[in-house]
């Protein structure tokens, strides 16, 4: 059976969650498309709140004020850029309970140019504190961390990316996906662990596991302060050397979280670098022309010391 | 509708009203002269909104009020004391280290549900709140008082294109029309034309009153179930202080403890 993506896993996960869960409310802005399935089965909780996007997440905290729980869905750019304001105060200041589910996460968003691209959020909203976030990779890490979510008192930001289908790397029946899931073995005479986070990513640094079974390779479904504080002595015992694998900037990204928390290690970034993406294309072209990608990535992993032929 | 915890039909509980306007316009000109000084003005001007609505829907715990327009916080630090929902005198700490009487509402303290200052939130907070109790399917409103100088903000209209637009019709959005804001007037920097219009385009029962006449006000905060309700309140920036009283530049001011006391005594 073929995975759903993320954004296809959110909408289903939420609406089954919601049968039990009555305090569900689901929320849209305008770009949760026609035939959304919580709305067709609970049409009394849902709103597409319209193209207001920071209406919408103060909205949700007097909702949420009320007892409710609501589930927040626009684009990565409109939740974390343009309504980061109310999400400081609500989410942040306030610990409101809601969460927020962004798609077109990174640069997923492909041939629709840099206003639909967000490679900053995960630097402002871990700015603001106080929040979880979490960046599955795949169906079954979506569906579990929207669950999590559900169960959860806390403010979250899930970001997700557009319409690609991967399989989550596998987890224990009953672990969380707060826990660090390591590819395989951990090998502790590996020269180098790569750290991964999303989708596209996740992907990448699998394969290269899958080459080159000599370097460790960490998986981190969450990327808050708190859940890295929670990986920092599982990640020292796997290696003094970290690449972490992020689509985003450098900036404010989990590689620069990691150095901080890891003063002991050396911690490089593969990330989008500092250039404003100018051409169309896929998700990949876009990612390939920000030096984003396999070729770019085993060249660092060289670099680094990495590779099975220079161990 | 949520219970109208106090009634002004009658004098006794009018002059209660009065007095407390009184007494929460005393302590906003003591704050006033503290160190940090305060938003005088706009406290001054909202300061019979806020009496009227705690009046009417402080014992209601399914109605929210929030004071969206928030550097008028000294204003609602003294209703909140009056009403005894704060213990602690706002004027004795207000702005000083380690006080909670921040210069904008602070959640931190009893009977403040959201932080609001930076203009807007608080509109959309409180339309969140009444849409929760409309679905909860209980009696509460969702009461956000503003100011005209907010309404400058796009997220105000956000809202209200999303209250019509989703049915809240338990929401009453009252706004303190005081003509100022905080570089001068509304008439100079950004005017508001047609703003009764612009609410009813919008799906609003309009109301229009005396923004310090007590009657006039808790006989408005009743929406009438088919329309969000919007109140546009005139009121006059440094209402009781004679020599503030519509002037602009009063919106922020420190003062001796000299003029406080010449301006307490002289209150009207």
């Amino acid at each position: 059976m073929s995975s759903l993506a993320a954004r296809e896993a959110y909408k289903d996960e939420l609406t089954k969650l919601a049968a039990d869960h009555t305090n569900i409310i689901c929320l849209e802005a305008d770009l949760g498309g026609k035939e959304h399935p919580f709305q067709q089965s609970y049409p009394d909780r849902f709103f597409n709140l319209g193209i207001a996007e920071l209406a919408s997440v103060d909205i949700a905290a007097g909702l949420s004020k009320a007892g409710f729980v609501p589930f927040f869905s626009t684009f990565a750019s409109f939740a974390a850029l343009r309504a980061a304001e109310s999400v400081k105060l609500a989410l942040g200041y306030m610990g409101e309970n809601i969460k927020i589910v962004a798609a077109y996460g990174g640069v997923s968003g492909g041939w629709f140019g840099t206003t639909h691209h967000c490679l900053e959020d995960i630097a402002v909203i871990q700015s603001f504190q106080n929040i979880r976030i979490a960046c599955p990779h795949g169906e079954a890490e979506t569906r579990r961390v929207v669950q999590e979510a559900a169960a959860s008192s806390e403010p979250y930001y899930i970001r997700l990316a557009r319409n690609d289908k991967f399989d989550s790397l596998a987890r224990d029946e009953q672990g969380s996906c707060r826990e660090l899931l390591f590819e395989g073995t951990v090998r502790s005479d590996a020269p180098l662990c790569l750290v991964s986070i999303g989708e596209q990513a996740t992907e990448l640094c699998s394969r290269i596991y899958q080459e080159n079974a000599l370097v460790n390779h960490a998986h981190l479904c969450y990327v808050d302060r708190d859940s890295l504080k929670r990986y920092k002595a599982e990640l020292q015992a796997a290696a003094e050397t970290f690449l972490v694998v992020e689509e985003h900037r450098a900036a404010g990204g989990t590689a620069s979280s990691l150095s901080l928390l890891l003063p002991e290690s050396r911690v490089y970034s593969h990330d989008c670098g500092e250039e404003w993406p100018i051409y169309g294309g896929s998700h990949a072209d876009v990612l390939h022309y920000l030096g984003f990608g396999y070729e770019a990535l085993t060249r660092q992993i060289a670099e680094l010391g990495g590779n099975s032929d220079d161990i | 509708m949520g219970t109208l915890a106090q009634s002004p039909s009658n004098s006794a509980g009018l002059e209660e009203l009065l007095a407390k306007a009184q007494a929460a316009r005393s302590s906003i000109i003591d704050m006033a002269a503290r160190e940090t000084g305060c938003h005088i003005g706009g406290s001054l001007s909202v300061i019979d909104l806020l009496i009227g609505a705690y009046a009417k829907f402080h014992q209601d715990a399914d109605t929210a009020i929030v004071l969206s327009k928030g550097h008028s916080a000294a204003a609602l630090y003294a209703v909140l004391y009056q009403y005894g929902i704060l213990s602690d005198d706002p004027a004795a700490s207000y702005g000083g280290a380690e006080s909670l009487f921040t210069g904008h509402p602070n959640p931190k303290l009893p009977g403040i549900p959201f932080a609001t200052g930076s203009l807007g939130h608080g509109v959309a907070y409180a339309a969140g709140w009444a849409l929760g109790q409309k679905l909860r399917r209980t009696s509460g409103i969702g009461i956000a008082i503003g100011g005209d100088g907010e309404l400058q903000e796009g997220l105000c209209w956000e809202t209200a294109q999303l209250v019509q637009a989703k049915g809240i019709t338990n929401f009453i959005y009252v706004v303190d029309c005081n003509g100022g804001q905080n570089d001068g007037l509304l008439a100079d920097i950004s005017p508001l034309p047609n703003l009764r219009e612009r609410f009813v385009a919008f799906g609003f029962q309009v109301k229009e009153i005396d923004g310090h006449d007590l009657e006039q006000i808790i006989a408005a905060l009743e929406p009438d179930g088919e329309k969000p309700l919007a109140i546009l309140a005139h009121t006059v920036k440094g209402k009781g202080v004679a020599a503030i009283e519509g002037n602009p530049h009063a919106h922020y001011a420190k003062i001796s403890e000299k003029i406080a006391l010449k301006w307490k005594r002289g209150l009207q």
